[in-house]
């Protein structure tokens, strides 16, 4: 067994009282009785062999709820990503969903000599400012639309809804020709080495553009350039801001200006975007920001937020879909015509449980906010 | 070590596995950069796994199946297409050549079409 002192020490579960918060409030723990963050620590640091081979590390969807709850801070979820990466690297092989599509992809993607065509769907209508030293990261948007086609998912729509929400409010930017995944799913799913290769090819580039400053749409996108890459390569000295904390502002001071949207419409927390990075009110403020809209909130909203029940790509099974289950059912009870999210991964997988053929909440619409925001821009 | 090409070759267990048998008895050959992959039908080889031998080096990757409406197990050739046109669209984003991913329907126990088709995709 691999010694994960620098693992254990950084994510504080020394500190864990054993109160059990963490698994009260956990989705998976819910539907789940086997899974149990409190007992995860406890096997771990007992030292024994019982932690090994523990199959249920590999339940966790990276919802952050138990964090949010512990009194002592406890990195629950760091440290399942540090006993994933140990499986793996002694020999465990990951569960992929969909045939392993996503991440044979994304190891494809890390080549050094891959020269991508992704930017085909790019409209004419969208400005690139080529001398800017901002760069608009995209992440798997283009992937995951032709992956997941037939859910009728099109994340591509929120990310040019972004970069007309960018042009509307001024703000100069690129693109870049050769963007790779960010690996954040790969980091989360133990494929350090994966994740590593991603991280070196996509700061390669970022150097080789001088890029300075990134402007995140996907949460995901912006934990892990923010803050995965320089934990892992140190300093990278750019700055990287998620889309709704630079817009949010400009409603404010109305230097930008959203058209009418006559929707009542419930949002729903990303996981990351919300409780990983407290923008609860940004996302909010874009759709009040849109004139008759009426927004109402689920039951458990804000940094209570429930999770749209997504893995990285791998172990997806009937808990998720009971936990997708009920999310949706909560924005159907809000009577809501949309359910809006700022994530394409809950999109995704949001989508793909209304259409199972036992989904109680089939009915209700998702979209995109970034998508729905660009949209009412034609209505002005 | 000849420079002829990797080829796998997904090969479906009753249509498409006649024409190598075929092809066999007849003591035809094929380059041995040609890896056969039998699966009991080709809409078992879904988008990761053909993606997957790109990853491995694969050069070429070819779906060998049953002449249409032929189907053993009388799946419509629609989850074969939409896997099909899955990786094909994957392969564009990631820049590799499309040329690099075929579709081949042969006859029941064309042995020489076979050998045609595949010294054709190694060259």
């Amino acid at each position: 067994m691999d010694n994960l002192d620098k693992e254990i020490r950084d994510t504080k579960v020394r500190l864990c009282l054993d109160c059990g918060k963490c698994t009260v409030v956990c989705p998976v723990a819910q539907y789940n009785p086997e899974f149990n963050p409190r007992l995860i620590i406890q096997k771990r640091l007992g030292g024994s062999d019982a932690s090994t081979g523990d199959e249920s590390i590999w339940s966790c969807f990276n919802c952050q709820m138990c964090l949010e709850r512990c009194n002592y801070n406890v990195k629950f979820p760091d440290f399942i990503t540090a006993l994933r990466t140990e499986a793996v690297k002694s020999g465990t092989r990951v569960l992929c969903s969909h045939g392993g599509s996503l991440q044979a992809a994304m190891h494809m993607m890390a080549r050094p000599d891959i020269q991508q065509k992704r930017i085909d769907w790019l409209p004419e209508d969208i400005a690139l400012t080529d001398q800017s030293d901002t760069r608009f990261f995209v992440g798997c948007a283009p992937y995951f639309d032709v992956i997941f086609q037939d859910l009728g998912v099109k994340t591509l729509d929120g990310v040019i809804g972004a970069l007309r929400l960018l042009n509307k409010a001024g703000i100069a930017f690129n693109l870049l020709a050769n963007e790779r995944c960010c690996g954040r799913d790969l980091l989360n799913q133990g494929d350090q080495e994966g994740f590593l290769a991603l991280a070196k090819a996509n700061l390669e580039e970022f150097n080789r553009h001088g890029v300075k400053r990134i402007i995140t749409y996907c949460p995901e996108c912006h934990d892990c350039l923010k803050n995965q890459y320089p934990r892992a390569l140190g300093n990278i000295d750019i700055e990287v801001v998620n889309l709704v904390e630079l817009l949010a502002p400009l409603l404010k001071s109305k230097k930008l200006a959203l058209g009418p949207l006559d929707k009542k419409i419930t949002y729903h927390d990303p996981c990351t975007l919300g409780r990983g990075f407290r923008l609860f009110e940004e996302p909010r403020e874009l759709l009040t920001g849109m004139a008759g809209v009426k927004l109402v909130e689920m039951e458990n909203s804000r940094e209570k937020s429930l999770c749209c029940g997504a893995n990285p790509w791998a172990y997806c099974n009937t808990v998720n879909r009971q936990v997708q289950e009920q999310r949706l059912e909560q924005a159907q009870a809000t009577e809501a015509e949309v359910l809006v999210t700022a994530c394409p991964k809950c999109q995704i997988h949001l989508k793909c449980a209304q259409k199972s053929d036992d989904c109680r909440a089939a009915g209700i619409e998702i979209q995109d906010l970034a998508g729905l925001a660009a949209a009412s821009l034609k209505r002005r | 070590m000849s420079n002829a090409a990797t080829l796998v070759v997904f090969v479906c267990n009753w249509d498409g596995l006649s024409t190598i048998e075929a092809a066999a008895q007849k003591r035809l050959t094929f380059p041995a950069s040609v890896k056969i992959i039998r699966v009991s039908c080709l809409s078992r080889v879904h988008t990761g796994l053909i993606l997957k031998a790109f990853e491995l080096d694969a050069d070429r990757v070819t779906l060998l199946g049953c002449d249409s409406k032929n189907c053993h197990f009388g799946i419509e050739e629609e989850l074969i297409d939409q896997n099909f046109a899955k990786a094909q669209g994957i392969m564009k984003l990631l820049g590799l050549k499309s040329e690099r991913l075929t579709l081949v329907r042969l006859p029941h126990g064309d042995g020489a079409g076979f050998i045609k088709k595949v010294n054709q995709l190694v060259e």
